[in-house]
């Protein structure tokens, strides 16, 4: 099990299966997401309140729902980043922030999308839109502090620190946003699509949708992650090897 | 420093000395203790410039003012925290000591949240006289200040930690603090407002005071860990 | 199939009942975010692995006078 552990450490062997695997994860996001966005654009029956924005759901609930996962997942890579030293955990931690950070923005903007026929308003101090603001704050202030420290292994330590407290913070903050929240006004927010009828032709398309974009979240990460070994390894043998390999870019 | 060399110096003995220190170094310095206060009045007096002076109307923004202020004032505060240290080198030797960490950290905190943050609680009854908070949320603004500033003071700790060794250091600390203390200033603030309708405010101390005890415990041990990682 | 549509006509889908600009905005901004963040982790691979390969030309290039230079005192040398 440990020796597992360390080796799913090394860069190169996570750079070697994930090429492996990603032409895979790539056609099954592709398949999924193609299902799932026809299937909500098409075929899901328009709200009998809502109308046709209940097709926003099945874009907003799932990068909304992985956006909130960014988190726990920067303060585990954090936590292996401080007590294993491990590189990967922090080459992970460094890409998954800009990509938690988009995941965020747009679940905001299409929450904002949603929000607006509901509530007549782009924006309303709704509980999980602030949270997810202030959540949005976290991520940018984790990318301005790497950004900010010279040192890559400073960098890395300080930003699974920060990582790790934010993590701790994130429910505190949710919990008094929704208490600060609900006593202003009764919680309006999404009780029109928790109030109408949740039949199979409503959430079987939302749940492809979220593996859909899961598999995207990670797809993206990956991607982003194996640029970083390179960077950070380019002076190691394999990389320059693969670099030599390489036949696509004409040098 | 010399004071904590020797091997029976006992923790307690080491804390009260960092914390005697740290004041002491602070009431020399008085600008460092009054330009935060100053900004506390000067940020405070610009809200009724800028919103409208009708007290009703500032009744109603008062306590949100001095939350937001006294949160702002402590940020421009914390720069104190550990800068001087780092750059004499002392903050080096601190983290040499054979003490536990957590509680020299712990005294600096406590020094710092003595010349930064009690000055404010203090301060903050006249500013909210200013703003016609209604009488009856004096005392709930004082004591939801007196809880929360320290929370403020040890999240700003772990920043100012993270952030010491960076040249330009600022607006990152913001950036990076701010965030943090948002649940001290929904739950201060809002104890404020609600006490001048007269709702029951158990609830509003609990949370403040399980805050505190949470920031207190934990921490100092973030900005000792933080310490480490940019001292080096 | 079909019959479970739920719009008659392509005129109606497009128009996605009085949402039109809610509904294709929101897929918009989505089809935008997830190219965008596929493409753009691709595109700085890509141009890791050209830029290595310049360095590597360029290094194999300048290898040649440098080996010309550590020639050079021992010729002299021999003068």
């Amino acid at each position: 099990m440990w020796q597992w552990f360390f080796r799913l450490g090394s860069p190169k062997w996570f750079y070697e299966l994930s090429g492996r695997w990603l032409p895979w994860l790539v056609v099954a996001m592709t398949v999924l997401l193609t299902i799932g966005i026809v299937w909500a654009l098409l075929f899901v029956p328009a709200d009998y309140q809502q109308g046709d924005t209940i097709r926003i759901m099945y874009v907003h609930v799932p990068v909304a729902s992985i956006s909130l996962a960014c988190f726990p997942l920067m303060a585990v890579a954090g936590v292996i980043t401080l007590v294993w030293k491990m590189k990967l955990a922090d080459m992970v931690a460094k890409c998954a922030a800009p990509i938690g950070a988009w995941f965020t923005a747009v679940a905001l903007a299409t929450g904002a999308i949603w929000g607006q026929p509901i509530w007549g308003t782009w924006w309303a101090w709704d509980a999980r839109l602030t949270s997810m603001l202030i959540q949005f704050f976290l991520l940018i202030g984790v990318i301005a502090l790497r950004s900010a420290i010279e040192s890559p292994d400073a960098a890395a330590r300080a930003c699974a620190l920060l990582s790790v407290v934010g993590a701790i913070n994130v429910p505190i903050i949710k919990y008094s946003v929704e208490w600060w929240n609900t006593l202003h006004q009764p919680a309006s927010s999404f009780s029109m699509a928790e109030d109408s009828p949740f039949g199979p032709e409503i959430w079987v398309p939302l749940v492809i949708m979220i593996f859909a974009v899961y598999l995207f979240f990670v797809i993206s990460l990956i991607l982003s992650t194996r640029t970083e070994i390179l960077v950070r390894e380019r002076r190691s043998q394999w990389v320059v090897d693969l670099v030599a390999a390489d036949k696509t870019q004409g040098a | 420093m010399t004071a904590l060399a020797g091997p029976q110096v006992t923790t307690f003995t080491a804390f009260r000395a960092t914390l005697r220190r740290d004041l002491l170094i602070a009431l020399t310095r008085r600008n460092d203790l009054l330009n935060p206060l100053m900004f506390f009045l000067i940020v405070v007096s610009l809200f009724p410039l800028g919103v409208s002076s009708d007290p009703q109307e500032l009744t109603r923004i008062a306590a949100g003012t001095v939350w937001v202020s006294a949160l702002l004032a402590s940020m421009l505060s914390l720069d104190n925290l550990y800068r001087a240290d780092y750059e004499d080198g002392s903050l080096e030797q601190l983290l040499l000591s054979p003490q536990p960490l957590y509680f020299m950290v712990l005294a600096k905190n406590i020094a710092h949240w003595l010349v930064s943050g009690l000055p404010v609680v203090l301060l903050a009854p006249l500013l909210a006289y200013m703003l016609y908070l209604p009488a009856d949320a004096y005392w709930t603004l004082m004591l939801t200040l007196l809880l929360g500033t320290p929370v403020l003071s040890l999240f700003g700790s772990i920043g100012v930690a993270l952030t010491v060794g960076l040249g330009s250091r600022g607006l990152i600390l913001a950036v990076i603090v701010l965030p943090l203390t948002v649940p001290v200033l929904i739950i201060g603030a809002k104890a404020v407002a609600d006490a001048s309708l007269g709702v029951s405010l158990g609830m509003h101390y609990a949370l403040l005071g399980a805050l505190l005890a949470l920031s207190l415990s934990l921490a100092p041990l973030a900005s000792a860990a933080a310490l480490k990682i940019s001292v080096n | 199939m079909f019959e479970n549509l739920a719009f008659s006509s392509v005129t109606e889908f497009l128009q996605m009942g009085k949402y039109t600009f809610h509904v294709w905005s929101v897929y918009g901004l989505f089809a935008v975010f997830v190219t965008v963040n596929l493409y753009l982790p691709r595109a700085a691979h890509r141009q890791f692995i050209r830029e290595q390969k310049r360095r590597a030309l360029r290094d194999a290039q300048t290898a040649q006078p440098i080996e010309a230079d550590e020639g050079r005192p021992d010729a002299n040398g021999g003068e």
